[in-house]
């Protein structure tokens, strides 16, 4: 498994191994089920009014129009970022910790960063509010024990919305840290040492640059999944938390103005590609999605 | 890093990342409300099929119609008080689908491709606004004049109806009883959270003008900007829920002390969960859900047989055997059991009735100043 054997299956030489027509299914079913209908949101938004009008941009005005939809639009983004850092801080300890045990241990750590993920998003964040409300299982115990005497206000804020996002998040940014610290070679910290840096200095200005595409990929991705999310807002934030996607539901389900659902999802979709270009120039983006499989 | 471990690594991010990409499911509303104040015009019609309430016709052999509606313990009284008497006498087969959205049914009749022959709907769908996904109703078979006035429209009859109606946390009154929404909105008198139904078009804004004053017959057009000042004074204490279930659950734990609620989720919360739960009749909001049919089903005739069969006064409370939601057929007789229990039955001068046609005429500004509030 040397890098150069990686590279040259996947580079690609002047034929095409047959073992890539086995792709086929899946660009098919892209094509049929991702762009197909992208191209049909991006019309409907340019040319599926609730009244007749001339002007194509006419859902992008009514969009821009409200100043609710602004400031849900920059919420969204807002607890995307926040979630992305939060990820950060507990994810990174979490996967270096995971790179110096053994092996076994370390497929026990992975376990447990995936155990959220073998129950359903809504019986987790239902568990969540249990736990988080006021009269749940903190604020109960709290209170019988008169430790308070009013509830804490854990449920309804971002901090719930927080613990919720996370939780379902972490795993996105762990592995692909996880990934990228496997690839760094231990003897490179072990010759800063004999170098003479002291461990932080060694941690500081040789692992932690080397492990910075993972970084970046798991920031990325959580980033990306992070905007898309609105039920675990919904139930465990307070209206100010409210993410775009929510309006997004409301005006496809309940209103049936899909005209307006359609220019907030093409809206969404294009502040995403422009983070994903400013993240572009910073890092390779194949290296976040590659970042997995040479490890 | 040994290669098991490197594949599960590959793995687990392929799985997660198909299960954060399909984990968007939305909690839909387990029962939307409905229409009212609609002009209460009983055209004449032409007199219906004597039989089809006690006989109806056979459907050909091998007929399977489809049912959409919102699931839970309301669909399964609709399947035990329609669908299945229904099946036994006409030898239909029902397919069934919980999960009833206007958005479905708008895909379906745009793709051509129409799976869903009858459609249990809230207030807000079913009126002209929706013509060109809905077949008109056959008001030949239906017995129009016996349903309640302003129920009936041109694609659509109120099959159930129910009330949205204030429930009250007994333990958290200190005794007292809550008389109507000016307490709901009284947080000194009656501390504690309030529960609301997260949704422009629901009531919340109906509610905030009747606490303030407004009597039920003069609530449309909504005067927004009052409705607005009004929820400004509790804002701070509400708490907003997206689904029937989440309802019953917080006003039964007590998370909130009083809640806007579905009166069949507030029995639930007292009979079926035995919480310390009672019903505020008085300001109740009566509405009702309705039964649609979507353009271009190829089983219309026999869907409009079945519609006019559960709306007859024989078989249209058959579901309130079940749960607490009450007849549309005038003539027609809930169980004992629960007339105490239903929207109609405590229907008085102080009850009010969704005008659906203003409602959706301004859905977007509904929805607009809704938002604007909510979110600042």
């Amino acid at each position: 498994m040397t890098r150069g054997s990686g590279r040259r299956l996947r580079g690609g030489g002047p034929i095409v191994d047959r073992w890539a027509l086995l792709a086929i299914p899946l660009i098919a079913f892209l094509v049929a089920f991702f762009l197909v209908p992208l191209i049909v949101v991006s019309l409907r938004s340019v040319a599926d009014f609730p009244k007749p009008t001339d002007d194509v941009f006419a859902n992008y005005g009514r969009f821009f129009d409200s100043a609710a939809n602004l400031r849900v639009l920059a919420n969204t983004f807002w607890v995307a970022a926040l979630s992305t850092v939060v990820c950060l801080t507990l994810g990174y300890p979490y996967a270096y910790l995971m790179n110096i045990v053994r092996p076994r241990v370390a497929g026990l750590l992975l376990i447990a960063v995936l155990l959220p993920f073998w129950s359903s998003l809504l019986v987790r964040t239902y568990a969540w509010q249990v736990i988080l409300r006021d009269t749940g299982i903190i604020n109960t115990f709290l209170l019988d024990w008169g430790l308070i005497t009013e509830p804490i206000p854990l449920i309804r804020t971002t901090l719930g919305v927080m613990l919720g996002m996370s939780q379902v998040l972490l795993p996105f940014m762990v592995l692909p840290i996880y990934a990228v610290m496997r690839r760094i070679d231990p003897e490179y910290t072990k010759a800063a040492a004999n170098l003479g840096a002291p461990p932080f200095a060694a941690f500081r200005r040789v692992f932690l640059p080397l492990s910075l595409p993972g970084v970046l990929a798991g920031s990325l991705l959580v980033f990306v999944l992070a905007l898309g999310f609105y039920i675990t807002p919904a139930l465990l934030g307070s209206p100010k938390d409210t993410m775009i996607s929510q309006f997004i539901a409301n005006a496809v389900q309940q209103r049936l103005d899909w005209g307006i659902g359609s220019t907030m999802a093409v809206i969404l979709m294009g502040l995403t590609l422009v983070v994903l270009f400013v993240a572009s120039r910073f890092i390779r983006l194949r290296d976040v999605f590659g970042s997995l499989e040479e490890s | 890093m040994t290669s098991r471990l490197r594949l599960s690594v590959l793995v687990a991010v392929g799985a997660l990342l198909v299960t954060a990409c399909g984990g968007g499911a939305s909690p839909s509303p387990t029962a939307a409300p409905p229409e009212s104040a609609a002009p209460a015009t009983v055209e004449p019609t032409a007199p219906p099929a004597a039989d089809i309430c006690t006989a109806p016709p056979k459907a050909p052999a091998g007929t399977t119609l489809t049912f959409a509606s919102y699931g839970g313990a309301y669909q399964e009284a609709q399947r035990k008080g329609w669908l299945e008497p229904y099946a036994a006498l006409t030898g239909v087969t029902f397919q069934e689908s919980e999960d009833s959205s206007n958005a479905t049914i708008k895909a379906q009749v745009e793709a051509g491709q129409v799976t869903w022959d009858i459609v249990d709907v809230g207030n807000d769908f079913g009126l002209d606004a929706n013509a060109a996904l809905l077949e008109p109703l056959d008001y030949s078979k239906i017995h129009k004049d016996e349903i309640l006035d302003g129920f009936a429209g041109t694609y659509r009859v109120a099959d159930i109806t129910y009330g949205v109606v204030l429930a009250y946390n007994t333990e958290k009154m200190g005794g007292q009883v809550p008389q109507g929404w000016a307490d709901f909105f009284d947080t000194t008198k009656y501390p504690g959270k309030r529960g609301m139904w997260d949704y422009s078009a629901g009531g919340i804004f109906e509610f905030a003008l009747l606490a303030d004053g407004v009597a039920p017959a003069d609530l449309y057009p909504l005067d927004l900007d009052r409705a607005t000042r009004k929820l400004d004074t509790i804002k701070d204490d509400l708490v907003f829920w997206t689904s029937g279930a989440e309802s019953q659950d917080l006003i039964g734990k007590g998370e909130v002390t009083m809640t806007m609620i579905w009166n069949g989720r507030g029995y639930s919360a007292k009979h079926i969960d035995n919480k310390p739960v009672e019903i505020q009749w008085n300001q109740q909001i009566v509405t009702a859900d309705y039964l649609v049919v979507p353009k271009g089903t190829p089983n219309k005739d026999l869907a409009m047989d079945f519609i006019a069969w559960a709306t007859c006064k024989e078989n249209n409370a058959a579901p309130s055997d079940y749960i607490p939601y009450g007849p549309t057929n005038k003539l027609a007789t809930a169980n004992p059991d629960k007339v105490a229990e239903l929207s109609v039955t405590n229907a008085d001068a102080n009850s009010a009735y969704f005008n659906d046609a203003w409602i959706v005429e301004n859905a977007q500004l509904l929805e607009d100043t809704y938002q604007e509030w909510r979110t600042k």
